[in-house]
């Protein structure tokens, strides 16, 4: 009973936190908007053609993408540490976003040389492909090395080849294209209107409701593999689709963000410390919540302090997040993670 | 109860164990005895269905496993292993409520009855008082009972067992086989285990099936196959060795 009231409470509070900070979002910026004003844009009765083209067009946007990409992330890396029983597992330190980040610039380098014609579905379909290759590469390590830190030193590594490519291929590309990949390439939730976000978001959505179905063996493939196994699990068929969820939601996030880290790390920590349980079938909403906050919240840091100038969304997720990896790295030598 | 006949096991080309025949009925214990490595973990695996059998058959009630389901295979067996739980945040009967599995809906949610077979579970193993403990904090002896809750709340047919016994104290070796023997009589469960103690495996098992390298070297009551001569063979010692630590 007391389990299932904090769970009730947590949820109220991330909700609460939620609509905070979608609100501090979109009013947060260089040109200031009234409350009175924000409320009357949104009921169309603003005469102010600057002020709802700012929401419209800038802040709602962006966002709705923190939520919605910030809310995978934290999925993919909850995801990813069930599958590998290993905490600090997450799709930036596995070298999985960087996989994605690497096959997308190839994509949008293709495309701005009139290669081909690119599209979101097509940009999600290459962050998908550049992340399983990541991943399978980092499968393939890890049945030969059993240590987990082992593991995420060489998920490390696989980021910093697939990175360094990333950056070669950028530094070679034409001048206009850099224009189009700077932003791209240090991170940034500013890049999605549209279209591009209402791809983004069906994607996420699906896949986060296929986790969500998931709940059940997940939670018996946490106790290990032959437990599952025992309890009736097809747990082939659940690590599979464990690993195509989490390459589609940290591929969509390379694609459409650029480099976001340790969100997939810090949120599921916090997460479940809130709420007090691991299990999936409350773990996937609450981490997508709570994802979306950290990124929302880390979106108004980077967009705000060095005003009009703006910070790579990494940069603050990093030091919001890189602390908590301290701490669960801590917390596991003490023996009690 | 369980028939397993002319049984390979192993993992793809690589077989383990091969030609095991043997019958469990109900309320019996088979102990497998046998050196590191001999095949017993790789068998009751195999029986787990953790492993698809390499040939032969293995049969549970008259059916053969390979017909059934998995949630069907599932409700009738029921194990504990020696891969240590990863329990982040569980409390003891969160562990024991996952033995239910096979019988929770589409989210795992429990009913009435899955409670009910929980707790009486908990009540068997005299594990309740550690309902709302973390089972991260309990000692080796707790956790296994714990463990066994779990395998017992699904109300299998047939328990599988691998070492569970070899790292408790005296206290919980003894009080673990008394709620094992506690169990097969009550609940007229089948049980296959593997054990290194043939002093407890001699008390407590109905048959013995002795392992050499992957292959059946003995089976029958645990009398006529666990005494000195027997045993000093099976493992290798040389009489002196034996009477000087055993004797």
């Amino acid at each position: 009973m007391k389990q299932k009231n904090r769970i009730i409470l947590s949820f109220a509070l991330l909700i609460l936190l939620a609509l905070v900070f979608v609100f501090l979002g979109i009013s947060a910026g260089s040109a200031s908007i009234s409350p009175g004003e924000m409320l009357r844009v949104f009921l169309g009765r603003s005469k102010d053609a600057t002020a709802a083209a700012i929401l419209f067009g800038l802040r709602v946007p962006r966002t709705l993408a923190a939520l919605v990409l910030g809310g995978a992330l934290a999925l993919a890396g909850y995801m990813l540490q069930t599958y590998f029983h290993n905490p600090i597992a997450g799709p930036f330190v596995l070298g999985i976003s960087s996989g994605a980040r690497l096959t997308v610039a190839l994509s949008l380098i293709a495309a701005e040389h009139g290669a081909i014609l690119l599209n979101s579905a097509m940009l999600t379909g290459a962050a998908f492909i550049g992340a399983l290759i990541s991943m399978s590469a980092v499968l393939l390590l890890s049945s030969r090395v059993k240590n987990m830190s082992m593991l995420v030193v060489a998920g490390v590594m696989i980021g910093y080849i697939c990175t360094a490519i990333t950056d070669i291929l950028v530094s070679f590309a034409d001048d206009s294209d850099i224009v189009n990949l700077r932003g791209w390439s240090i991170g940034s939730f500013s890049g999605m209107k549209g279209e591009a976000l209402s791809a983004a978001a069906l994607v996420v959505g699906v896949s986060v409701f296929a986790v969500f179905l998931l709940s059940k063996p997940i939670g018996a493939y946490q106790l290990g593999e032959s437990y599952a196994a025992d309890a009736g699990v097809n747990v082939r068929a659940v690590r599979v689709a464990m690993i195509l969820l989490s390459s589609l939601l940290s591929g969509c996030v390379a694609a459409f963000a650029g480099p976001v880290s340790f969100v997939g790390i810090a949120v599921p920590f916090l997460v479940k410390t809130l709420f007090g349980t691991a299990k999936p079938l409350v773990m996937v909403p609450a981490c997508f919540l709570g994802g979306g906050v950290f990124c929302i919240l880390a979106d108004i840091i980077a967009r705000t302090v060095v005003s009009p100038a703006e910070l790579g969304i990494s940069t603050v997720t990093a030091v919001l997040g890189a602390p908590v990896v301290l701490v669960i790295m801590m917390k596991r030598r003490r023996g009690d993670a | 109860m369980l028939e397993v006949k002319e049984l390979s096991a192993g993992y793809g080309s690589r077989v383990i164990a091969r030609g095991i025949t043997f019958t469990v009925r109900e309320g019996e214990i088979l102990s497998m005895i046998g050196q590191n490595g001999s095949g017993k973990s790789t068998i009751l695996k195999t029986l787990a269905g953790q492993l698809p059998p390499l040939s032969g058959e293995i049969r549970i009630g008259g059916v053969p496993v390979s017909s059934m389901k998995r949630n069907e295979f599932a409700r009738q067996v029921s194990g504990l292993f020696t891969e240590r739980p990863k329990t982040e945040l569980m409390t003891c009967r969160d562990v024991v409520e996952t033995g239910r599995y096979p019988y929770t809906g589409a989210f795992g949610l429990l009913g009435e009855a899955d409670k009910r077979a929980v707790s009486e579970a908990m009540r068997l193993t005299e594990t309740e008082e550690l309902s709302s403990v973390s089972f991260g904090e309990i000692s080796d002896g707790q956790k296994q009972r714990v463990m066994l809750a779990r395998a017992v709340c699904r109300e299998p047919k047939l328990l599988l067992l691998d070492e569970p016994t070899s790292f408790l104290d005296i206290h919980y070796k003894l009080t673990f086989l008394e709620m094992l023997d506690r169990l097969r009589r009550e609940r007229k469960l089948a049980v296959v285990m593997s054990l290194h103690e043939t002093e407890l495996a001699a008390k407590i098992s109905d048959t013995v099936l002795l392992l050499k390298n992957g292959e059946c070297a003995g089976l029958g009551p645990p009398r006529s196959l666990l005494g000195t001569q027997a045993l000093t063979a099976h493992f290798d010692l040389s009489p002196e060795l034996w009477e000087k630590y055993y004797g």
